[in-house]
């Protein structure tokens, strides 16, 4: 469904954000893309977005192709229509906006009645969001406010949803529920969705696939369990220590011992 | 008690004009986080262009604010096409030093094109004085008044429901967001600029109607400035009743405290806002969740 080939990606002209990413989503599946912070991940999402300009950013090399047609110069609104959604890092919400408006907002491109039947679709998949429909949305709680987030993105019709860390400063018990809801979405109505992530042990447990990029670039990928059962994935990004407890002389050679790295 | 009466009076419609400056100020910093220093300039150039449509066809009050507030419009989105969007992206200041540009090369052209004497200019509103109470107005007084109240609401109401409204106010929280949900950021800008020109059109024909037209007119706009400053820069509600507050201010401290005050106490205000309380009277404070 959607396939980035080579994708790099240049900001102000000189810093390399994304040296050579490949990877592809296929219809109906959740796909994720796992890295540590300044990996490349939230860049790869505003480049298929096409939001890099907002950044100094630009494409300069490979392709980004959803169902076959290229988005790398097309507007922001016309890759929404075609149902590329993104949940933004942090929630991005209008902060001075009520929920509502938040929820109104994400049915910009949609026509009247399509944003009054969203509304009541995500009030039923959110009650706690519906209760607070006409508070300001800078005042909700993190959880709340990635509910709304998330809201605001299905306004939108989505047939891929890209979430970028939806996990970030919330409790365990609230990703729990935000991940059902999500998982439910893509059972239920086969949205595709891919889900970046620092968070491995959930991402992995939703994905049936999943990438792993270090400094701009895709070092491993692989199907979720096969990936989760890697020794490296788990030492890294699990945080499995393989054996005893290590001395710092060990942690020396992070670098070194990451096999993919050689 | 009827100098009391009579300054107030005066207050409020120096306050009128200020609100609804102020408005056209506040609409476009909200949208575009830049202060537009050519404000005054885009109501001096508006109320010109009545001055022409009203001398040339000859019309009333309302078939001129018919006519002349749409071109009004449309020479608000076609500056803004020239002046501001090829800055799109640059850092603020630099926009705002751009306006400052606009603001010096409008005042040159106006002196260009209509030549440096007043002129009369009646817009088509009765003279008779209308006595409300024992308060003489004059009808265009009272219309600078009854604009303001109107302005407000419409522009509340458009804030509140209307969907480009809504993404107005979602692009001054969140750019990048805004774009995400499909708006484009440009064209919520140019709005900006056409309404806030409408408005202008409004304040400076009825300004003109009230005093005289001359090319000293942009002043005015910076006369507003303390009302933006109170009302706290990105609230139209605010802009309203900072201008009011600062008509009166000025009006009362003339009467009280002396000649020459009315010039000054509005920028005594600021400073006193800016100290006291610096996002003004209604403007928001981010919001910062702990």
């Amino acid at each position: 469904m959607l396939t980035l080939t080579n994708l790099q990606v240049l900001y102000d002209r000189s810093i390399q954000a994304v040296r050579d990413v490949s990877l592809t989503v296929p219809k109906g599946k959740v796909v994720a893309l796992l890295g540590s912070n300044g990996a490349g991940k939230s860049t790869i999402l505003k480049a298929i977005s096409g939001v890099l300009g907002q950044e100094d950013g630009e494409v300069i090399g490979g392709d980004i192709r959803f169902e076959g047609d290229s988005l790398v110069h097309a507007a922001p609104r016309a890759i929404i229509e075609r149902g590329l959604l993104q949940v933004p890092e942090g929630r991005a919400l209008f902060a001075t906006l009520t929920v509502e408006e938040n929820l109104i907002m994400g049915g910009y491109t949609r026509s009247p009645a399509e944003t009054r039947e969203g509304l009541e679709r995500v009030y039923a998949m959110f009650p706690r969001v519906k209760e607070r429909r006409k508070q300001i949305s800078g005042y909700l709680s993190g959880g709340e406010q990635q509910m709304v987030a998330i809201g605001r993105a299905l306004m939108g019709r989505p047939r891929l949803l890209m979430l970028d860390e939806p996990s970030l400063g919330l409790a365990p018990q609230i990703v729990e529920t935000i991940f059902e809801t999500v998982l439910a979405l893509n059972r239920d109505t086969g949205l595709t969705v891919l889900l970046v992530e620092q968070n491995a042990q959930v991402a992995l447990k939703a994905a049936s696939y999943g990438y792993i990029i270090e400094n701009g670039r895709i070092v491993l990928d692989g199907p979720a369990d096969k990936l989760a059962a890697n020794d490296d994935v788990q030492e890294f990004y699990l945080g499995f220590a393989a054996g005893e407890r290590k001395s710092m002389r060990d942690v020396k050679h992070y670098k070194r011992r990451k096999r993919w790295l050689s | 008690m009827d100098f009391l009466v009579l300054l107030i009076a005066t207050g409020l419609v120096a306050g009128a004009t200020y609100g609804l400056i102020a408005i056209g100020f506040a609409l476009i910093y909200k949208a575009t986080g830049v202060v537009n220093f050519a404000q005054g300039e885009l109501v001096m150039l508006t109320a010109y262009i009545g001055y022409s449509l009203a001398g040339a066809f000859g019309l009333t009050f309302i078939p001129l604010l018919l006519v002349a507030v749409p071109i009004s419009m449309a020479v608000g989105l076609v500056l803004e096409r020239i002046f501001i969007r090829p800055m799109l992206g640059e850092p603020p200041f630099a926009i705002v030093m751009v306006t400052v540009g606009l603001a010096v090369i409008l005042r040159g052209l106006i002196i260009v094109v209509w030549g440096s004497q007043p002129a009369n200019f009646d817009a088509g509103i009765p003279t008779t004085v209308i006595r409300l109470g024992n308060v003489p107005f004059y009808p265009a007084q009272l219309i600078m008044i009854a604009a303001l109240g109107l302005v407000v609401l419409a522009m509340w109401a458009f804030m509140r429901f209307s969907r480009y409204g809504i993404a107005m106010r979602a692009v001054a929280a969140n750019e990048t967001a805004a774009l995400l949900t499909g708006v484009s950021v440009s064209r919520i800008h140019a709005l900006a600029w056409v309404l806030s020109s409408g408005i202008a059109a409004i304040a400076g024909m009825l300004f003109a109607a009230n005093f005289k037209l001359a090319p000293d007119l942009w002043f005015q706009g910076l006369k507003s400035f303390p009302a933006v400053i109170l009302g706290g820069m990105d609230s139209i509600v605010g802009a309203a009743v900072g201008g009011i507050a600062i008509g009166l201010i000025e009006s009362l401290s003339q009467g009280y405290i002396g000649e020459g005050m009315r010039e000054i106490a509005g920028f005594i205000v600021i400073i006193l806002v800016l100290m006291v309380r610096p996002y003004g009277l209604f403007g928001s404070r981010d919001i910062e969740r702990v």
